[in-house]
């Protein structure tokens, strides 16, 4: 097991003030470090996640960082992976520490997707997330293909427009208390129909935002850790696996059945089931991404009727994305997944914001994150350090 | 704020994907047609699943069956299975004013392999 000594996030959102993805990167560490009761010294090895050269206009990112955050002659490396970039790089330093190659690690997230450049221009660049040579020239978004992979889901499973209002408007509902969230916004249904029809059933309301933001991790080695954080969260078990690239390759192209995957790699990891899990953040790019991660983890027996029954919202026995998730608290793409993580540590140990914070938080959380369409998978799984 | 603009002009290589290029390029459907299963993969798949590495290239007829469609501003693209594909694939659909279940590759304007359906004219 490796313990997260250190978590920590930015404000997601579209940022106007003149900083730069530099900056924000040195709050998460700064903020990260202080709570691992660490010092620079002390870290071995530096693990950037971002999703392109083309938002920062960096390449290399890992080498301005490390010298940013005075982590000079820390081992650096950068890890893409698209949408699961954040979490493969947690994946990175989780084996780091395991191969005994590192003590002290820190994961930091980054990307400015919003502010740097035009909207259109970063949706021309993530529709060359998925096979630039084949889907990509027929000008497919993100949103074409999600849209398409939700239809099948939302037929086979009687899903319908209801549905995905209700993960829209719960995660931007658990936005509203998560004050560095980017869409802290009360939706209605009649908010949503009204929306502009970006790629049906997908409407405008049904998608995460582009943002901006930074998130960091301290990763330890149980032996490394500071006495004052021995009763950290730990991570105890990684998982990763990849589907076919093309949507039209796979068996059932409304099932996410890479995430099937990478979910059983990590239960075996960490000893437990799916159904031990108290509570998940999840790549919830759509309204309809998250029914089918839900599905696809196993978190959920018959995802609708337990959507329809309130059990994913923040009062129901598995809250999932209590942060917002990717519609809510927004989405700096490389920040993701290591928010996601941060977020599962700091709720374990009952550090969250305190509107969004369980009492009584569970023994297990899970942050899941893909790349592509569910595509490139990883997912993470966190343990209490202290059961209550 | 630092302005700056950056013009990026690629020269593509299709490399292993040339027949299949050039084939949409054309307004031909060129799928790959696996040696040992014989699974006929349009978008073509280097590696068939049962894993095989050596295959056939070989042109269908470019009509195609439309299995689900979306649209909206991203425009409207569907989920097809051309006729003699094992696998199905993405494509954009051009001029189908009323929901129609069939369509016919055209070769698209331009020098871009955009794979483009129309409504078929009429079955043969």
């Amino acid at each position: 097991m490796i313990l997260v000594a250190g978590a920590a996030l930015t404000h997601f959102n579209r940022r106007k003030d003149g900083s730069s993805f530099r900056d924000w990167v040195a709050t998460a560490f700064e903020d990260a470090i202080a709570m691992a009761c660490l010092e620079r010294r002390d870290i071995d090895t530096l693990i950037v996640a971002s999703e392109s050269d083309f938002f920062t206009l960096q390449l290399n990112p890992a080498s301005i960082i490390a010298d940013d955050l005075g982590l000079v002659g820390a081992a650096t490396m950068r890890v893409e992976g698209g949408g699961a970039s954040g979490q493969l790089a947690v994946h990175a330093a989780v084996q780091a520490i395991l191969t005994g190659t590192s003590r002290h690690a820190v994961v930091i997230g980054v990307d400015p997707s919003a502010s740097q450049l035009p909207g259109q221009t970063v949706k021309t660049l993530y529709g060359f997330s998925f096979d630039a040579w084949t889907d990509g020239m027929t000008g497919a978004t993100s949103t074409t293909l999600y849209a398409l992979s939700v239809q099948g889901f939302m037929a086979r499973t009687r899903a319908n427009d209801l549905d995905l209002a209700e993960v829209t408007i719960q995660n931007r509902l658990n936005a509203c208390d998560n004050p560095g969230a980017h869409l802290r916004l009360r939706n209605t249904v009649d908010d949503i129909e009204a929306s502009p029809l970006i790629s049906s059933p997908y409407r405008r309301l049904h998608c995460s935002p582009l943002s901006d933001g930074a998130a960091a991790l301290v990763l330890s080695h149980p032996d490394a850790v500071p006495a004052a954080r021995s009763k950290a969260s730990r991570i105890t078990g990684i998982g990763a696996a990849s589907d076919r690239v093309h949507l039209g390759a796979r068996a059932a192209p409304d099932r996410f059945e890479g995430k099937t995957l990478a979910m059983s790699r990590a239960c075996a990891m960490a000893s437990i089931s799916p159904t031990d899990i108290g509570l998940a953040e999840l790549y919830d790019a759509y309204a309809g991404a998250q029914l089918q991660g839900l599905e696809a983890l196993g978190l959920c027996r018959n995802v609708i009727a337990e959507l329809r029954d309130g059990r994913f919202r923040p009062d129901g026995s598995l809250p999932v994305n209590l942060s917002g998730g990717l519609m809510g608290q927004g989405a700096p793409v490389g920040a993701t997944g290591v928010g996601q993580t941060a977020t599962c540590a700091l709720l374990l140990e009952g550090r969250y914001h305190p509107a969004l914070q369980p009492a009584n938080p569970p023994k297990y959380a899970l942050a899941d994150s893909h790349g592509g369409i569910a595509t490139t998978n990883a997912v993470t799984i966190l343990t209490a350090g202290v059961v209550r | 704020m630092i302005d700056f603009s950056l013009t990026l002009d690629y020269q593509l290589s299709p490399g292993w994907l040339a027949p299949w290029v050039n084939g949409i390029l054309q307004g031909k459907t060129v799928a790959r047609c696996c040696a040992r299963c014989g699974q006929v993969s349009f978008a073509p798949q280097r590696i068939c699943d049962c894993g095989e590495t050596n295959g056939t290239w070989q042109t269908l007829s470019g009509a195609a069956t439309i299995l689900n469609v979306t649209e909206g501003v991203d425009g409207c693209f569907g989920m097809v299975c051309f006729d003699g594909a094992d696998t199905r694939c993405i494509a954009r659909l051009s001029g189908f004013d009323r929901p129609s279940e069939r369509g016919q590759i055209i070769r698209p304007e331009g020098n871009l392999p955009t794979l483009i359906l129309i409504p078929l004219q009429s079955e043969k």
